[in-house]
């Protein structure tokens, strides 16, 4: 709004800002003031996992850019190197954001940048929170003592944003300079000469200090003597004192408190507003070992009577009983036919196959009621901050599978889409723990569409079937889990995570949020359902669809003891799972499956292969060979399950 | 113990070196003349050999039983007092060390065991080499009041001062280090289960058991004037 005037003039043509700064301290939340885009904003470290791009609406001359959260330049996970990668690139201006009550750290991440020489400005963001904590900056000595534009800002409130824009034309490096002690002073000195001007001196610090991610850039650059004496000079530095990438954070933490004397005033003792807050008193028990527990199944149930009950029950019937069936199908129906006569067109439309009457009526009666309001409830869920929380809540059992609580994030995100999980899975911190987390999210980490059509149909069969496909489920998850770490070997990383105050959503960002990822579920599957159905269509028309379903018929109908019907159903499943079960639901609803058979039949398409985007997001990631193992692995293992499953209710004699 | 004064000072210098390096994958002649900072007279070896310390096979020198057990009770003692002079003590790096390789051929064995329970039994040096341990170290005597524990011991609700951090897994401590958890700082302990949570400044962290063990710290004195 305010942007057209003031500072605009200062980045020149198609400079690039880099919003910088430690988890969760919103980043996004500006992103978006600044450029008018909307990216993902969650209460939890790690909401943003890849770079965003937008103009600035200041001045359309100016790319501002969206990185991870780091908490240092030395990447500790994938997600942080993304970031630490752009910056090695070359940025014009950093803008690096600051949560105003936790300033030492971002003073850590101040001290790194000053030692790029990238001109910069900080925002000291969250100025109310900190406020309320009796916590109060004095952002103009802050910036006497840095050298660089300091700027109040409460993002959320969109306060101080018109100022923070201004100040952009007075970024300039910092001049605070510190040293460390002097024989890593003396390091720094020699690996500096060495780099020639290739690097400065952040660059000989994050060499010094064993930086990993930097081989393939050190590799292309320097001979392999320079590469040799740099070695030499570092474990000669690690010999005498320790570990170096913690000697230097904890050197620069030092110089942060010591900054922070003369910044900082406390007004309150921490203690007076601690135990007022009921936010944070409600924070403590959703993480207490006792009173934990109950809070999570309340979530639970919560989480079930929204979705399960109201969007896949009371809304889907409304929009597939009554919208699609009594209205929109019958109209659709009669147009088409009034305006055509050729029988090809009217089966391509409206018949048994058709797109309106199959791919529209999935994605649009079945699917996006469930879809919308999972989205919804978990927005709500993220924006709480309680997601961390249900971290420490479920770190043993993610232990068991040779992870740790931080793999929780990926896998209810999975909930939501398995897509968007998988690329979570960067802010874990070994290859290891990346690959198992996701093998599970492509294997039995049904997504909230999935889900939802799931729940559906098994809320008419009664609390024992449902109880026997969650179990069947859980149990693979676990099993599966537990075998892929052991066979992986290697150990889990430690569980440290930073636990995000208690927040009340903001119901514009849900809003938002909810919004944007219903726009992109219609895109994303809508086209892949009229291909599915055009598939189907296809393979009907020419009469192939017969011969598969006669060929997949020992697995289908001996093993898993289905109708050759089904067999669709898979067939669909392999573009996306959640078409998969609504295949079923179809078949369910025409009275073709029994019971048992839908049980069979869900476990079978729970864990079935993941959808194209998913595999495609897995080729990305992980690499195609792990791509192929992990499909050649869950195919079989998929119908191997639902045979098991099948064959162990019938001499049972379980029938629901 | 026979050899007295600064002989006796050279050869437990000579012990700590073949131990250190054999830590780092074996020890050979040449590397043993690379490190200790004096040279290793032929006369020194002679002696440490006479005194059924030292034995060379080849390039390689290995230590006898009875040079084993010497040396590792130096080392100990060299490890410790770095412990003792750095982190509590808070002396700067290059001091530390000097006082340290005083230190380890003057602290008498129970000494060595006060610092050590004293210390809450540290398993690592600052510079993330293991300390032999020592009888303290088993034995869960209650004697000698620590001064500094593993956070695990901490009672929930109590604020305590970080001493050291000394964890298996060195990736660890750096991402500790960046989240402002160091030594120096102070933590209130909120809870232990179903993980810990610590909270350092106004920022909470939540962590597995094991690194709570892994975490020393000296508990700030109650203050309850309420
Ligand atoms: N009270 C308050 N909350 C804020 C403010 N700015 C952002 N938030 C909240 O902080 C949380 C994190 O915001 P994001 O913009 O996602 O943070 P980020 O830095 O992009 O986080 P990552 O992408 O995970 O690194 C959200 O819940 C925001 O609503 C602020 O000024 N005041
Ligand atoms: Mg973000
Ligand atoms: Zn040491
Ligand atoms: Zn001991």
């Amino acid at each position: 709004m305010h942007c057209h005037g003031g500072g605009a003039e200062a980045p020149e043509a198609r400079s690039r800002i880099a919003l910088v700064g430690n988890p969760n301290v919103g980043k996004s939340v500006i992103f978006a003031c600044l450029t008018g885009r909307y990216v993902t904003v969650s209460n939890y470290p790690g909401t943003t996992v890849e770079v965003a791009r937008g103009t600035a609406r200041f001045n359309r001359e100016v790319e501002v850019i969206d990185t991870p959260g780091i908490n240092d330049l030395i990447p500790m996970s994938e997600d942080e190197r993304v970031t630490r990668d752009i910056l090695l690139d070359g940025v014009d201006v950093v803008l690096q954001v600051a949560d105003a009550k936790n300033l030492t750290r971002a003073l850590m991440i101040t001290l790194q940048l000053g030692e790029m020489g990238i001109p910069m400005v900080l925002a000291l963001n969250m100025i109310d929170e900190a406020a309320a904590r009796g916590i109060k900056v004095n952002a103009r000595r802050l910036e006497e003592v840095l050298g660089i534009p300091v700027v109040p800002v409460i993002a959320t409130q969109r306060k101080g944003i018109g100022e923070l824009v201004a100040s952009l034309s007075r970024a300039r490096p910092s001049k605070f300079s510190f040293t460390y002690p002097p024989a890593i002073e003396e390091a720094v000195r020699e690996v500096e000469a060495l780099l020639h001007g290739r690097g400065n001196r952040a660059l000989a610090l994050m060499l010094l200090a064993g930086d990993e991610s930097l081989s393939a850039w050190v590799h292309e650059r320097l001979s392999g003597e320079e590469i040799e004496r740099i070695e030499r000079l570092r474990t000669r530095l690690e010999r005498r004192f320790g570990r170096l990438p913690y000697n230097l954070a904890r050197e620069r933490h030092r110089v942060a408190e010591e900054i922070l004397k003369g910044v900082l005033t406390r007004v309150l003792t921490r203690h007076s507003t601690e135990s007022h807050s009921l936010l944070v008193r409600l924070g403590w028990l959703t993480m207490h070992p006792l009173y934990g527990i109950p809070i999570l199944l309340l979530v639970l149930l919560g989480m079930y009577e929204f979705v399960g009950v109201f969007g896949a029950g009371t809304l889907v019937d409304f929009f597939e009983g009554v919208v699609f069936e009594s209205y929109i199908n019958p109209l659709a129906t009669e147009v088409v036919y009034r305006l055509t006569d050729v029988e090809l067109v009217r089966e391509l439309l409206v018949g048994e196959f058709g797109i309106i009457t199959m791919a529209l009526t999935y994605s649009v009666a079945i699917i996006l009621p469930i879809v919308g309001t999972f989205f919804l409830a978990f927005g709500i869920l993220e924006d709480s901050g309680y997601l961390p929380r249900l971290a420490i809540m479920t770190n043993r059992i993610f232990r068991f599978m040779g992870l740790n609580g931080k793999a929780v994030l990926p896998m209810v995100l999975g909930l939501g889409c398995d897509t968007m999980a998988t690329l979570t899975t960067r802010i874990l911190e070994t290859k290891r723990e990346r690959v198992i987390a996701t093998l599970l999210l492509a294997l039995a980490v049904p997504c909230s569409a999935q889900l939802g059509v799931i729940l559906g149909m098994l809320a008419s069969l009664g609390a024992e079937a449902a109880l026997v496909w969650g179990g069947t489920v859980l149990l693979v998850l676990l099993g599966v889990g537990f075998s892929a770490g052991r066979l992986l070997g290697g150990e889990r990383t430690d569980f440290v995570l930073e636990v995000p105050p208690l927040r009340i959503p903001q119901p514009g960002n849900i809003v938002m949020k909810t919004l944007a990822r219903i726009e992109w579920y219609l895109r994303e599957a809508v086209p892949l359902f009229v291909l599915g159905t055009l598939l189907l269509f296809v393979l009907d028309l020419t009469g192939a669809l017969g011969l598969i379903r006669s060929a997949a018929s020992p697995v289908v109908v001996s093993m898993l003891g289905l109708p050759p019907q089904a067999t669709d159903a898979f067939i669909v499943g392999f573009l996306r799972r959640d078409y998969g079960a609504a295949g079923l639901f179809a078949l369910a609803s025409q009275g073709m499956l029994s019971p048992l058979q839908t049980v069979v039949a869900l476990v079978t398409i729970t864990l079935f292969v993941p959808c194209i985007a998913n595999t495609l997001i897995i080729v990305k990631e992980r690499g195609i060979r792990v791509a192929a193992a992990i499909i050649a692995f869950i195919f079989p293992f998929a119908f191997l399950v639902g045979s098991l499953l099948n064959f162990l209710l019938r001499s049972l004699g379980v029938s629901f | 113990m026979r050899v007295h004064g600064t002989k006796k000072k050279r050869l437990e210098e000579v012990l700590e070196g073949i131990w250190t390096l054999r830590e780092a994958g074996g020890c050979t002649l040449e590397e043993l003349h690379a490190q200790t900072g004096e040279p290793i007279t032929e006369e020194l070896l002679e002696e440490l050999q006479a005194e059924g310390m030292v034995r060379l096979r080849g390039e390689e020198v290995e230590l006898t039983e009875k040079g084993e057990r010497l040396a590792r009770e130096v080392v100990r003692r060299h490890r410790l007092a770095e412990r003792l002079l750095s982190d509590v003590l808070e002396l700067s790096e290059s001091v530390a060390e000097s006082h340290a390789c005083e230190f380890e051929h003057l602290l008498s064995p129970e000494a060595t065991d006060s610092v050590c329970t004293f210390l809450g039994h540290p398993p690592t040096c600052p510079h993330g080499k293991p300390i032999p341990r020592g009888e303290c170290c088993s034995k869960l005597r209650k004697e000698v009041h620590p001064l500094v524990t593993p956070l695990s011991e901490l009672e929930v609700g109590a604020e305590a001062k970080i001493v050291f951090i000394s964890p298996r897994r060195h990736s660890t401590l750096d991402r500790l280090a960046s989240l402002g958890v160091v030594p120096g700082s102070t933590l209130k302990l909120h809870q232990r289960s179903p993980a810990y949570v610590i909270r350092v400044g106004e920022l909470e962290v939540a962590l597995d058991p094991e690194i709570a063990g892994e975490i020393y710290v000296k508990a700030a004195v109650k203050q309850k004037h309420h």
